[in-house]
């Protein structure tokens, strides 16, 4: 019966991260067997410790306070804020971008499209400004920790995110120039440069993979692109990540990261308003209905949003436990 | 009366806890006589109050209050690692119950009053 019990505690364990399992592992497992020698069939158990699995890799992953040490917990949820929010500009700015074309060629003709847009396009320039104002520390910090050889493991995510920038910014660079916006009469609502660069910097973000037929008749080179920039901003993402929690970042610098993060997720809630504004309007215009791409893109940002929230609140407990 | 937890971070007591008060409250009170490892407090936590902990919510309930400085391990040389109650959290653990005791004393003289021995 014993070895039946420790079997199934294993099996119960690797539902745990494996911080957590070093950190617990051995003096849960104990507890796991006795319970099942007590209570062979019990289903209860199962569920909790399953639950309790999810909430320690929520909560190692930064999106649940509490539970790590308050020196972790903050560049945990720092980084889960930051991966959260890197995946709702993406898809916030694949759709503004695409709405901007729209205006190149037309302005949108009823006050509810313009508004949406222009409220729209207010918070991706704040969320522009803050995604500088959060790198500068960090990287400064970074930079500092490299040139005095401390910590290690600093030198591959400063790689990464080095060479991940490069290739976001000369691709989309080159990709802009396709931009279908370019073939407008008018002025944009904002620069055409910036329109194209974001455009083509989320080309990924499209409708075409549902039709492998109208995909097929890319270009082989925006096609490589399309598959490419993605991973390129995960990389980027990735490799951010890893320099906050290698860092060693100074409790100050924390401070400022966890205020950005909080303003960054009230300019991603002006940016839904604005998105939703536009996607409930009956007649948004001609050059401006939305799809299912977008409703689902939506949805995705909206759980982003949430989800950084989550991670914001849990950043800024950290701050204030002891240490 | 205590003000609710804000993002400032656990007050005094456990209402810096939310869901997980009540098991933290059930862990405290029963290492308040000792340390005791996860099994010790399974049992020792239903022969007093009646309620067995499973063993992903004590381990949670465990984390938190050992991640807010409320109980630290014991050096063992088993696998069964035993828990004790720092000062803190000795002092969270009598605020909490003072105000329970508060809620509990009050309760009572209302239902005395309202309902006799009924």
């Amino acid at each position: 019966m014993n070895a039946e019990a420790e079997a199934e505690a294993a099996r119960l364990l690797r539902w745990y991260p494996k911080t957590w399992r070093t950190r617990y592992g051995e003096e849960f497992a104990e507890l796991l067997v006795a319970d099942i020698i007590e209570r062979p069939r019990s289903k209860s158990r199962t569920a909790d410790v399953i639950r309790g699995g999810i909430m320690a890799r929520l909560a190692a992953a930064g999106l649940g306070g509490g539970t790590l040490e308050a020196s972790a917990q903050g560049p945990a949820s720092l980084t889960a804020l930051g991966c959260c929010a890197a995946v709702f500009v993406s898809l916030g700015a694949a759709m503004w971008s695409q709405l901007t074309v729209g205006w190149q060629w037309s302005a949108p003709d009823n006050a509810a499209t313009t508004v949406a847009m222009v409220v729209m396009s207010a918070a991706i320039l704040i969320l522009g400004v803050l995604a500088l104002a959060a790198a500068v520390p960090v990287l400064w910090t970074a930079g500092w920790r490299l040139a005095t050889g401390r910590p290690r493991g600093l030198l591959g995510p400063a790689a990464l995110v080095l060479a991940c920038a490069v290739i976001m910014f000369v691709g989309a660079r080159h990709f802009g120039n396709g931009w279908p916006g370019t073939g407008g009469h008018r002025p944009g609502l904002v620069p055409g440069g910036i329109a194209a660069f974001s455009w083509a910097s989320t080309l990924s973000v499209s409708s075409y993979w549902a039709h492998p037929g109208a995909l097929a008749g890319f270009p082989a080179a925006e096609l490589a692109w399309m598959a490419a920039s993605p991973l390129a901003l995960a990389g980027l993402a990735g490799g951010a990540a890893a320099l906050v929690r290698r860092a060693e970042l100074p409790a100050r610098v924390l401070d400022f990261e966890t205020r950005i993060g909080t303003a960054a997720c009230a300019a991603m809630a002006v940016f839904l308003g604005g998105c939703c504004a536009w996607l409930v309007n009956r007649e948004p215009g001609n050059l401006f209905h939305p799809g299912a791409i977008d409703a689902a893109g939506a949805a995705v940002m909206t759980i982003a949003l949430l989800a950084a929230r989550h991670a914001a609140r849990a950043a800024r407990l950290a701050l204030n436990r002891p240490r | 009366m205590p003000s609710r937890s804000t993002d400032r971070g656990p007050e005094p007591g456990l209402t810096g806890f939310g869901r997980y008060a009540g098991p933290a409250t059930l862990i405290l009170a029963s290492l308040a006589d000792g340390a005791k490892h996860g099994y010790a407090l399974t049992k020792d936590i239903e022969s007093f109050s009646g309620v067995r902990l499973a063993p992903g919510t004590l381990y949670e309930a465990l984390a938190r209050l050992q991640a807010q400085g409320l109980i630290e391990p014991v050096e063992s040389h088993d696998r069964r690692r035993p828990y004790r109650l720092t000062a803190v959290g000795a002092q969270a653990l009598r605020a909490h119950l003072d105000v329970q005791r508060q809620v509990a004393d009050v309760g009572l003289r209302r239902l005395a009053s309202g309902w006799g021995n009924a």
